[in-house]
């Protein structure tokens, strides 16, 4: 990808959180309209639809058949598309997709693609929830029989974390303060009308020592879509395209005990070429950034990107947090949404969701958590039992 | 963090669950793994270990993932580790577990060079530290299957 060569120009979301009675299908068709009216284009100029998987599936009405068999273009009546697929990879979900949309579009089979996710978890027990959780994050044959859970996956990550650099629990907890704070002002956000202090976080219920359960990610019913196009038409049908400027990934591993560093206490040594690698394609640095959209999904995995993004040297993020430069009104805004802790954990959207919140921020259309005059962010995903990062630099301009 | 216990009976009755879901989930293994837990159960920690490279590969693939040949042999393991990180389980687990709480999975580092998921028994979670050396024990959890933990070597640390 040059810098620059494909840009979002509309996005949609629909409020997270638990809400039954409102179907995945019903998620996915809204998101899907919103979108395309934000983008300010007709829906049959879309050639493409792409899905995202739905995580579990009801054996009655499966979404994830339905969208592999065509259901949206028909259901929204897109009547230009010419290839729909479902691309999935977990919670890096929103980054391979969006690398099928470029395909599509490098292509020239069609110059507008619309991206779709969405997630009900509210229709199955928690029992089923549990289950189901309990074995995606770990190995079935060599973690799960030890009594793993993706919590102390965290957990232990955090663990190893704090003794390293010491980074205190305290810092940890600042994470999901600061979060908390972007959700209030968010309206789509599952956490939005109560503020929590560290005091809070560090005293909840402890669920996989050092983790509590305010540090501990919620999982929601939510969706989100964005329409992608070429640079090129972009320009022609919207105000304020936000681009894609450079980007870096790398796959480390499907079971944790396999992560790609020799010392298991440095997963931040995975992350930092990842991201110098985005900055360095955009001509962008860390001191261009006007925000730092992170996935980390748990608080001390947001502390090891940020770790990794320039801003405040290895290990050295908790001070950054607890002195409250990531939250609204500091030096370096994080994750605006209020990410994973506070936004709501939507299965393979909570990348699609940070994404949308790169593009509304940078479009001006983020509300009340509007960082004044953003220019360009630093945003990233990732999926599995944290077995890859993608870092991609977004701006509504194309430098120099 | 001590913290209240909870009754498994309570919760069982609340959300209405089984006696299967509180089964505790074995390993299932493969063709290609199955040596090491033949190994377990005969109380031998063994590893696969590439007969073209000398790679060692845990968990092990159904070929070399360094140099994709199918020739190895199962290794006899020092059954020394030492502690990476870990985490103390207390609330939230899979229902099978809630029995054992609160207990701690640990990543342990082999000195052959690989890593494994497992528990730390036998010891007080006040004296867990990262670096302590451990030694495997094995625990036959069923007449079937043997899971391979690890202990402090250092009796001072056990619990």
């Amino acid at each position: 990808m040059s810098a620059g060569e494909f840009a979002v120009i509309g996005t949609g979301e629909v409020p997270t959180g638990n809400f039954p009675e409102r179907s995945e299908f019903e998620i996915a068709y809204t998101v899907a309209r919103m979108a395309i009216q934000d983008a300010g284009i007709d829906k049959d100029s879309v050639g493409a639809v792409l899905c995202a998987q739905h995580i579990m599936s009801n054996p009655d009405n499966d979404y994830n058949t339905e969208m592999v068999f065509g259901r949206l273009p028909e259901a929204i009546g897109a009547k230009g598309c010419k290839v729909t697929c479902m691309t999935s990879s977990g919670g890096a979900s929103s980054y391979s997709i969006r690398k099928t949309a470029e395909g599509i579009l490098r292509s020239g089979e069609t110059d507008t693609v619309l991206v779709v996710h969405a997630q009900r978890f509210s229709q199955f027990t928690a029992n089923e929830q549990a289950k189901y959780f309990s074995i995606a994050g770990c190995d079935v044959e060599w973690e799960y029989p030890y009594g793993m859970t993706y919590n102390s996956l965290a957990a232990m990550i955090t663990q190893a974390y704090m003794a390293y650099t010491g980074t205190t629990i305290e810092q940890v907890a600042a994470v999901c303060v600061a979060c908390r704070r972007w959700a209030m002002l968010q309206p789509n956000a599952m956490f939005n009308n109560k503020e929590i202090t560290i005091e809070k976080v560090v005293n909840a219920r402890m669920v996989s020592y050092p983790l509590t359960t305010l540090m501990c990610n919620v999982l929601g019913d939510g969706g989100s879509a964005f329409v992608m196009t070429t640079a090129e038409k972009a320009r022609k049908v919207c105000d304020r395209p936000v681009y894609f400027l450079g980007e870096g990934s790398d796959y480390s591993h499907r079971t944790i005990t396999r992560a790609n560093i020799s010392d298991f206490n440095q997963l931040t040594r995975f992350l930092s070429p990842i991201a110098n690698e985005a900055y360095e394609k955009s001509g962008l640095g860390p001191k261009d950034m006007d925000m730092f959209e992170i996935y980390g999904s748990y608080p001390t995995i947001n502390l090891m990107i940020l770790d990794s993004l320039g801003v405040a040297g290895p290990g050295k993020a908790g001070a950054l947090v607890e002195d409250g430069e990531t939250s609204p009104g500091g030096k370096y805004p994080c994750s605006t949404n209020g990410e994973a802790m506070s936004f709501g954990h939507t299965g393979t959207g909570c990348g699609f969701a940070i994404l949308v919140e790169t593009v509304r921020q940078l479009q001006g259309k983020a509300g009340k958590a509007q960082v004044p005059g953003a220019k360009f962010a630093i945003e990233n995903c990732g999926g599995g039992a944290f077995m890859d990062c993608h870092f991609t630099v977004m701006g509504n301009e194309i430098p120099g | 963090m001590a913290q209240e216990p909870i009754d498994i009976n309570v919760v069982k009755s609340m959300l209405n669950l089984t006696d299967e879901d509180l089964v505790k989930p074995m390993p299932i293994p493969t063709s290609w793994s199955q040596p090491f837990w033949d190994a377990a159960k005969q109380h031998r920690f063994v590893l696969r270990k590439c007969s073209k490279c000398g790679n060692v590969d845990h968990p092990p693939y159904l070929y070399c993932t360094n140099c994709s040949a199918d020739e190895h042999e199962w290794v006899e393991a020092s059954g020394e580790g030492t502690l990476a990180a870990y985490a103390i389980n207390i609330f939230g687990v899979p229902f099978p577990f809630w029995v054992d709480l609160p207990y701690v999975v640990a990543v342990v580092e082999l000195p052959e060079g690989v890593r494994m998921i497992s528990n730390v028994v036998e010891c007080d979670h006040e004296k867990l530290e990262n670096g302590m050396e451990l030694e495997v024990v094995f625990d036959d959890v069923t007449d079937e299957v043997t899971l391979p933990r690890w202990r402090p070597v250092d009796e001072s640390r056990r619990g």
